[in-house]
């Protein structure tokens, strides 16, 4: 097979961006989600309508929208990402990158934010009034007692949230990052004779890397079932 | 014992500590509490009945303000319960609840739930909470218990865990909302034992509970409620020989005979 | 000499695609239906007899490269100089171009249509590679252009050898981002071209490169705006592709084409789509010749 013959460097470079845009957005979409979660169930009136609100939008827009609209349209409002120069041997993480984690930190955080919000409703209501009556603060019952049990009741859904984040990685093909897709439509063009087998072998790449998450995820299950 | 009543406390009996004047709550069109009075002094054990719906988990709920009032004043030792935020925590770290469904933290130990509140809230040391929770776990009987987690432990044994676990903030005064009533009728006895134990040490309690035989050995008064009133209350003798209102007597009927 | 051919093809082009793209000349419009010729079906053999016999032809172009394949949303079929190169093959067969069954291939998908039968014949811009004379057959080629650069109007890039190391925009998967890469600079892949042309406007790239046809079109579309430099760093020769099960397609093919580069009607082709501006119309490029 000439394409991994010749190109298996450019095929483990392109999983490589595929998989820092999967961590870098993953680590931020939960940071964001939490946060998002955080407003949709609190106190403050504005803040839960608020969050309710994003969700709502950008959970209903097609990512490739969210992409086209901070490649095309945030230039045009003078947001740019061009400060962003990581440069890593023949790597790069530049403006393009970051476009590609911003979109999908903003999409896959609402989806975050649901997962979660659907752990925080199987928690039981006692548990919060038992925190409160112990004199924790609405911090405090969050971050002690009701979100560690979301966390745990939303593995489940948090694990196919993050699935869904690595497949939808490749939505930035064609916004200029080149990671594993656009790695492969370069080698379907220029391997023609070894179309089938290229599919074949980018899949697997995916595979595995959803096979080592759900690992973690199913791994994380049985801890805290027991526990 | 003669009556104790709640505007002419002595000085034997302590000053009082929690004091509800002219309560009302309401739930939209359901009138809930109507005009609660009521005085609880240092030391002293109280015990809730009524028929269900009669606003008694209304009631204990509203004196660590889990639940909001309509109007009236509720003061717990000489201050007025304050509305939000941090100053309200703090009130609530002052008063033990414990509830008919246990809700011990599920994903802490036993130990950790018992540290947690001293720990977040106190601000006490880890090894200071580790000792002291150590110390209550072995007064309900379940030292040997503490890495364990709720789900491992019987109903009888959670409950006397939530028991430590308001016990370990030291409060003022602790409240049951029906702490038995889930229990299998052979664990009822050493939740109640405990309670027990508690009350001659001097804890200030609000027990709300159908158990006759508790308000019998630790209660110093009885209050009966009915339709969010207090139709009546006594002392435990008094009650439940003589009880005064013919609702009182009728529900004392219909229990007695189970 | 050969790249002097190479550079007046793409000259002609560029020019004619930025008449087309101001006026709507021969390039964004349809095309002149083309009569089948009085041809005898027995003078082919295998295939070629078969579509001959049958007066119907299914042939693959691009749809979205104006002044080679384009074909507007109000279009009935589409039009360029593909399109016209194609309709002579047909009329060769002796099928009038109205016959012809036109079929969007892109990029991706033209190897698959011919194997699986889904079109008997390519014209979609489609480089002959020795590559894909593996899987597919190729005549020709046709036309023969190379890879540019589009800049800001401004710009002082004169090369791509200025632009070692820094971000050029082109479509993703494209032979053009490989080249890019093998010249030094950082290939970034979008969807389509007018994609990467609003990056190099909006500054967030340099330059963007491909096929010095498609970057003229564009560079008309925003004249004082954007220009096209360097020498071509590429040479594409775009053929026709058949399926490998019909070999005897080569010689037909080039055959046809020899015939309409001697005859003029390849030249005229190229006149109605590409040269509506008045630039002379190249030489014809050399033709491969069939593998036996
Ligand atoms: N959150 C609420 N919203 C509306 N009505 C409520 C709410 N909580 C309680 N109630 C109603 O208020 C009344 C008093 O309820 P409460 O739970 O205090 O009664 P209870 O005396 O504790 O009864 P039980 O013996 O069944 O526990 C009941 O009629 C109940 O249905
Ligand atoms: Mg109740």
């Amino acid at each position: 097979m000439d394409f991994l013959t010749n190109g298996h460097n450019a095929y483990l470079e392109s999983f490589f961006y595929t998989l820092m845009l999967f961590l870098v957005s993953g680590v931020l979409s939960l940071v964001l989600g939490t946060i998002l979660v955080a407003c949709r169930v609190g106190p403050v009136a504005v803040l839960r309508v608020a969050g309710g609100w994003y969700v709502t939008i950008v959970r209903s827009t097609p990512l490739v929208v969210v992409f086209a609209l901070f490649q095309f349209a945030a230039p045009m409002l003078g947001i740019r990402f061009g400060w962003v120069q990581i440069h890593i041997g023949t790597v790069d993480f530049t403006s393009f990158f970051a476009v590609a984690v911003v979109a999908l930190t903003l999409y896959t955080s609402t989806f975050v934010c649901e997962a979660l919000r659907s752990g925080i409703n199987s928690v039981p209501l006692g548990q919060a009034e038992a925190a409160r009556a112990i004199g924790l603060t609405f911090g405090g019952t969050m971050s002690q007692v009701i979100l560690p049990q979301a966390f745990r009741a939303s593995v489940p859904p948090l694990a196919s949230v993050l699935i869904a984040l690595i497949k939808n990685t490749s939505v930035a093909y064609i916004f200029g990052v080149g990671e594993a897709v656009a790695q492969m439509r370069i080698m379907t063009n220029n391997y023609a004779s070894e179309r089938v087998p290229i599919f074949l072998t980018f899949a697997a790449g995916y595979i595995v890397i959803v096979f080592v998450v759900s690992f973690f995820a199913n791994h994380l299950e049985k801890h805290w079932r027991t526990a | 014992m003669t009556a104790i009543s709640s505007q002419a406390p002595t000085a034997a009996q302590g000053e009082p500590l929690v004091v509800l004047d002219h309560v009302e709550k309401w739930y939209g069109d359901l009138h809930v509490l109507q005009d609660i009075n009521l005085s609880i002094k240092r030391g002293e054990v109280v015990v809730v009945i009524g028929p269900s719906g009669s606003g008694k988990s209304t009631l204990c709920r509203t004196i660590n303000r889990l639940e909001t009032i309509g109007s009236g004043t509720i003061t717990l030792d000489g201050q007025a319960l304050p509305q939000e935020g941090k100053a309200l925590a703090g009130l609530r770290a002052e008063v033990g609840m414990v509830f008919q469904s246990f809700n011990l933290f599920a994903h802490k130990t036993i130990l950790e739930n018992v540290m947690l509140g001293p720990v977040k809230v106190r601000k006490s040391s880890k090894a200071d909470a580790e000792k002291r929770a150590t110390e209550l776990l072995d007064r309900v009987g379940l030292a040997k218990h503490a890495p364990k987690y709720p789900s491992q432990l019987s109903g009888g044994q959670q409950q006397r865990v939530a028991i430590a676990r308001a016990l370990a903030m030291e409060p003022k005064v602790m409240l049951f909302d029906e702490p038995t009533s889930a229990l299998d009728p052979e664990m009822i006895k050493e939740v109640l034992d405990v309670m027990v134990d508690l009350a001659k040490q001097g804890m200030t309690m609000v027990v709300v509970t159908h158990e006759m035989g508790f308000a019998r050995t630790a209660a110093d008064r009885v209050v009966f409620m009915a339709d969010g009133q207090i139709v009546e209350e006594g002392t435990p003798e008094e009650f439940f020989t003589h009880a005064k209102s013919e609702r009182a007597r009728d529900f004392l009927g219909h229990i007695l005979k189970h | 000499m050969h790249l002097m051919k190479t550079k007046a093809v793409l000259a002609a082009c560029g020019l004619a695609l930025s008449m087309a793209a101001c006026g709507n000349a021969g390039g964004g419009g349809t095309g002149k239906d083309l009569a089948g010729k009085d041809v005898s079906c027995g003078d082919f053999t295998g295939r070629v007899a078969e579509i001959c016999k049958a007066g119907k032809v299914t042939i693959g172009v691009k749809f979205d490269q104006p002044g080679l394949g384009f074909k507007s949303a109000t279009a009935d079929e589409p039009a360029g100089f593909d399109v016209e190169v194609a309709k002579i093959l047909a009329a060769d067969l002796g099928i009038d171009s109205k016959d012809v069954k036109w079929v969007e291939t892109i990029s991706d998908n033209r190897e698959p249509f011919l194997e699986a039968g889904k079109v008997d014949l390519v014209l979609a811009s489609y480089s002959i590679t020795p590559e894909r004379r593996k899987v597919v057959g190729q005549a020709g080629p046709y036309m023969v252009t190379g890879q540019q650069l589009l800049v800001p109007a401004d710009s002082t890039v004169k090369d791509i050898s200025d632009l070692k190391g820094k971000e050029v925009c082109s479509v993703t998967g494209s032979t053009s981002i490989d080249k890019i890469n093998e010249k030094g600079a950082k290939g970034v892949g979008f969807e389509s071209y007018s994609e990467c042309v609003q990056k190099v406007l909006d500054g967030t790239v340099e330059a963007m490169s491909t096929d010095g046809t498609i970057l003229a079109g564009f560079a008309a579309q925003n004249e004082g705006q954007l220009k096209v430099v360097g020498d071509p760093f590429s040479e594409e020769r775009i053929g026709v592709g058949y399926s490998k099960k019909a070999p005897e397609m080569c010689t037909f093919i080039t055959d046809s084409l020899k015939k309409a580069f001697d005859d003029g009607t390849w030249a005229k082709a190229f006149e109605d789509t590409l040269g509506p501006s008045g630039v002379k119309t190249p030489d014809a490029p050399m033709l491969d010749a069939c593998q036996s």
